[in-house]
């Protein structure tokens, strides 16, 4: 691909940033390009052309000069006139041929992937029967029954083709079928109609286009062959009918291929790549996973972020939790703060937070979708991608002041000092490995290989996997399973601090509590201190020492578990927890808090809370609370509390 | 809350047992049980929470209810009509009168239909006038809070928060004054601060329609928040079955005794029932 984009005016990367999707690119405009160059020709041939393609303009064989800029054939008919007017039947054909192949195969592929069943089974079979042709041959002897002719063949051409779209959408069509707003359309009591044409088609129109695009294209080529073989309407000469009678009259063994046979070759290249690339073009702009591959390949470089004065000595006593004094600290953050770029500028995802946690000490960091959860996980252990940068933030781990978490130096220490459990790791296992494989994997940074599949072993029975299933495939386990085995590649390296996210999420609860119990057992064997990161209050709560409350980028409240939950001191932190129903107790309304978390790019200066808190007063949207010591181990970032406090 | 001896059934599972076939590619057995044996009847007005892990059968219990998949064996009854002696048409006539709350606020609106089309839908497809539809949009997403109306109408769901979504989507499910809604984890994708308001909105409009109501979750906290009746499914059965507070007062069943200590946090209590058996 070389799809490589000029630096973007700045609305053309508003305009990106908004659609998530980027326009068709150098690619799909140098195909653009190319067709345009053809069809523009195509078009205007009669005003371009100063003779009839048809009629003996000159001297046969003539030499390119004169009124014949590409000279003239056997018959003294003008091959420039042939040329541009070859461009209309060549792309008519084409387009013609394209339009019947995706009608018949979209039909094809909306009943087969609509209905399944046995219509599938008969059609899906054809397809491959279809496919299983090669093609050409396939043509010629259906050009050659039917006879020669324009119609005829577009038709032909038409019926072979459809197969390849009818297959590739078929999938796509199965795809959407199972989507949510499908499902709830059928169960309206839509028709099938209804479902298809409202729901399936819109969804599958872009890979539509591709294919129509696809098709063209092979059609153009599949003309081209047939008229070169002498199976085209001798009437309408093609490009191909062209290369046919050039290839007939000797063209090929005396100069007069330079401008008998090389015009309607170049001009079938351009056609043929130029609906390629356009069609590779939509499908990339179709497709958000290919584009994010782009987006990822041209982030590789990266600003070199300013290193900021350090913000630890700035402001002494700033930590969200107070360590356990009689435990070392195995980590510690301090004055964290990460921006995303966006066309709106910056979007302030993690802002200035502060949190330690001690050996054996499991802290858990709570906030909602957006309150910058992982954002700071991923900040403090160098894994930020582009758009997201570091701004501020030092990072001490068991004891060692790693600074300024810059890649390089963080990398050193992450999947030893720190290990990382990240979302959905449980289903980002490798397939193709077993388990143990995978978790020897993981061991082998530290050691070698024998003694790493030791290691592998020992951990996996520690987390409770029984050494027969060690080499089991990841599919092979259960959910629960899976993510005991990416606990115990967490743990290989004997790291001081486990990082969490969210790792019970999508489990059930009788899972959820077997791993919970596993983190709790494995953070006393090992002596690790744990950061449990999840948008489960109640949940977390149950296994912290310590809870850490996020809302918008900042830490809201912070200390031990207990207080908080008893008497939480932010209304943020109370509302939550009124906001989750219980199992025991009455059975209460729940309290939802009204409003939606604040967007992050627009930020007041204020309590960004403020806008959904019931108890918010003038001043809160005016100053920005600092995080207050209530004196107890606890810190809140209320107004309220702080003026309260001091009176 | 309502009188079940009064209150006629709205559906009805009599014996049901629905397999899937697994792809050739999974190992192992090539059939799966996802329903086996189950008997399951909701009145009118009822709020039947099914709570269970997943793969228990849950989900494919709500399709069976709304004749998306054809009972192996067994019958499914919606209104005593027999969903598989409808026709098509009959089927479609039936589903009409139910409707289906999903768990992705993000996949359950067509990206390409604005709100106002969305929600319009299920009367456009019983063929409600044009003219008559729009107010009953209008007071619908007044209902679910999406106020002014005017405002939210003409957006497309890309355009919204996900609590948003999941409201349009409850607007959706209830424009038409469905006998029975079934609702598949409707909060599971949402933040707890609009969870709350989710739940709260759902039990309101159900309340007032009087709705036959099967939530379905995999939270017990949520069960006993929205249920009259509780119904514990494991392995495609139904392990437990009975009013919510007694369900969970006493359970009966060893699961229901697993489920309710997991859910409380009760890791010790988990472990000492898992050794028992």
């Amino acid at each position: 691909m070389t799809a490589v984009d000029a630096p973007a005016l700045p609305e053309a990367r508003a305009r990106r940033a908004r659609h998530g999707r980027q326009g068709l690119g150098a690619l799909g405009w140098t195909g653009v390009a190319m067709l345009a160059v053809v069809v523009l020709g195509a078009v205007f041939a009669p005003a371009l052309a100063r003779h009839d393609p048809d009629v003996t303009s000159g001297l046969p064989f003539a030499s390119p000069g004169g009124s014949h800029p590409l000279g003239t054939d056997d018959l003294g008919r003008d091959l420039f006139a042939q040329l541009l007017f070859g461009a209309r039947v060549s792309l008519f054909i084409g387009v013609a041929a394209a339009v019947i192949a995706v009608t018949v195969g979209v039909t094809v592929a909306l009943i087969a992937g609509y209905y399944r069943g046995a219509v599938e089974t008969v059609l899906m079979r054809t397809v491959d029967l279809m496919l299983a042709f090669p093609f050409i041959v396939l043509v010629v002897v259906f050009a050659a029954f039917f006879g020669r002719g324009l119609f005829t063949t577009i038709v032909v051409i038409g019926g072979v083709i459809w197969a390849r779209p009818a297959r590739v959408l078929r999938a796509q069509v199965i795809k959407v079928r199972e989507f949510d707003h499908v499902l709830a359309a059928a169960s309206m009591g839509a028709s099938g109609a209804r479902v298809i044409s409202r729901h399936v088609l819109p969804r599958i129109a872009p890979l539509v286009a591709v294919q129509f695009v696809r098709a063209a294209n092979v059609a153009v080529l599949i003309e081209a062959s047939l008229a070169f073989l002498g199976l085209g309407d001798p009437g309408r000469e093609s490009w191909g009918t062209t290369l046919y009678f050039a290839q007939a009259r000797n063209a090929f063994l005396t100069d007069s291929w330079a401008w008998w046979v090389l015009p309607p070759g170049l001009g079938l290249t351009m056609a043929i790549l130029g609906f390629a690339f356009l069609g590779y073009a939509i499908e990339e702009w179709a497709d958000p996973r290919l584009e994010r591959a782009r987006v990822r390949r041209r982030a590789t470089r990266r600003p070199s972020p300013k290193r900021p004065p350090n913000p630890a000595r700035r402001q002494g006593g700033d930590m969200a939790t107070a360590a356990d004094r009689t435990e070392p600290l195995a980590l510690e953050v301090r004055g964290l703060s990460v921006h995303y770029a966006s066309a709106d500028g910056p979007v302030r995802a993690v802002q200035d937070v502060s949190l330690s946690v001690a050996r054996t000490q499991v802290v858990g960091l709570v906030g909602e979708s957006g309150s910058g959860k992982t954002t700071l996980v991923m900040g403090l252990l160098g894994l930020l991608r582009p758009p997201g940068r570091l701004r501020s933030g030092t990072v001490h781990l068991n004891g060692r002041d790693l600074g300024f978490p810059r890649r390089s130096e963080i990398a050193a220490a992450r999947g030893r000092d720190i290990a990382l459990v990240p979302q959905s790791a449980m289903n980002a296992l490798n397939p193709a490995y077993t388990v143990l494989a995978q978790v020897a994997e993981a061991a082998a940074l530290t050691m070698d290989g024998r003694a790493a599949t030791a290691k592998a072993r020992d951990l996996l029975s520690s987390v409770g996997i029984t050494a027969d299933r060690h080499r089991a495939f990841p599919h092979e386990l259960s959910g629960g399973m899976r993510q005991r085995a990416v606990i115990a590649m967490a743990l290989v390296n004997d790291p001081v601090v486990l990082v969490a996210d969210e790792p019970v999420t999508g489990l059930d609860v009788v899972t959820q509590a077997r791993i919970l119990r596993l983190l709790l057992e494995v953070r006393e064997r090992y002596r690790i201190g744990m950061l449990l990161i999840s948008h489960d209050l109640p949940l977390v709560a149950r296994v912290a020492d310590e809870l850490v409350v996020m809302y918008a980028g900042r830490v809201v409240e912070s200390g031990p578990t207990a207080l908080i939950t008893a008497e939480p001191a932010h209304p943020y932190t109370r509302l939550l927890l009124d906001a989750f129903p219980t199992l025991r107790g009455p059975r209460r309304a729940l309290v939802a808090i009204g409003g939606e978390p604040p967007d992050l790019a627009h930020l007041s200066r204020g309590c960004s809370f403020e806008p959904r808190c019931p108890v918010a007063v003038a001043e809160c949207p005016q100053r920005l609370p600092d995080l207050y010591d209530q004196g107890d181990g606890r810190r809140a970032a209320c107004l309220l509390r702080e003026l309260r406090e001091r009176s | 809350m309502t009188e079940p001896v009064a209150a006629p059934t709205i559906v009805e599972l009599r014996d049901v047992t629905k397999r899937f076939r697994r792809r050739a590619r999974d190992q192992g057995r090539n059939v799966v049980v996802a329903v086996d044996e189950v008997s399951l009847s909701v009145p009118a007005g009822q709020v039947v929470a099914i709570v269970g892990e997943s793969g228990a059968g849950k989900t494919t219990v709500g399709h069976l209810m709304l004749g998306l998949h054809r009972p192996d064996l067994g019958s499914v009854r919606f209104e005593g009509c027999d969903l598989a002696a409808l026709g098509r048409g009959g089927l479609r006539q039936a589903r009409r009168r139910m409707h289906l709350v999903l768990q992705d606020p993000y996949q359950s609106l067509h990206p390409g239909m604005r709100v106002e089309a969305v929600v319009g839908e299920p009367l456009a497809i019983a063929g409600t006038p044009r003219a008559m539809r729009r107010d009953r949009v209008w007071a619908a997403l007044e209902e679910v809070g999406l106020t002014p109306a005017g405002r939210y109408a003409p957006r497309f769901p890309h355009q919204l928060s996900g609590g948003q979504r999941q409201r349009v989507a409850i607007a959706r499910a209830f424009a038409c004054e469905p006998r029975l809604v079934i609702a598949d984890e409707p909060t599971s994708m949402l933040d707890a601060s609009l969870c709350a308001g989710i739940l709260e909105l759902l039990l309101g409009i159900r309340t007032r329609l009087g709705t036959a109501f099967v939530y379905i979750t995999h939270d017990l906290a949520v069960a006993r928040h929205v249920s009259d009746r509780l119904v514990v499914m494991r392995g495609g059965r139904i392990v437990e079955d009975g009013v919510t507070d007694a369900v969970l007062a006493a359970p009966q069943h060893a699961y229901t005794r697993l489920l309710l200590a997991a859910s409380e946090g009760d890791l010790d209590r988990v472990e000492r029932l898992e050794a028992s058996g």
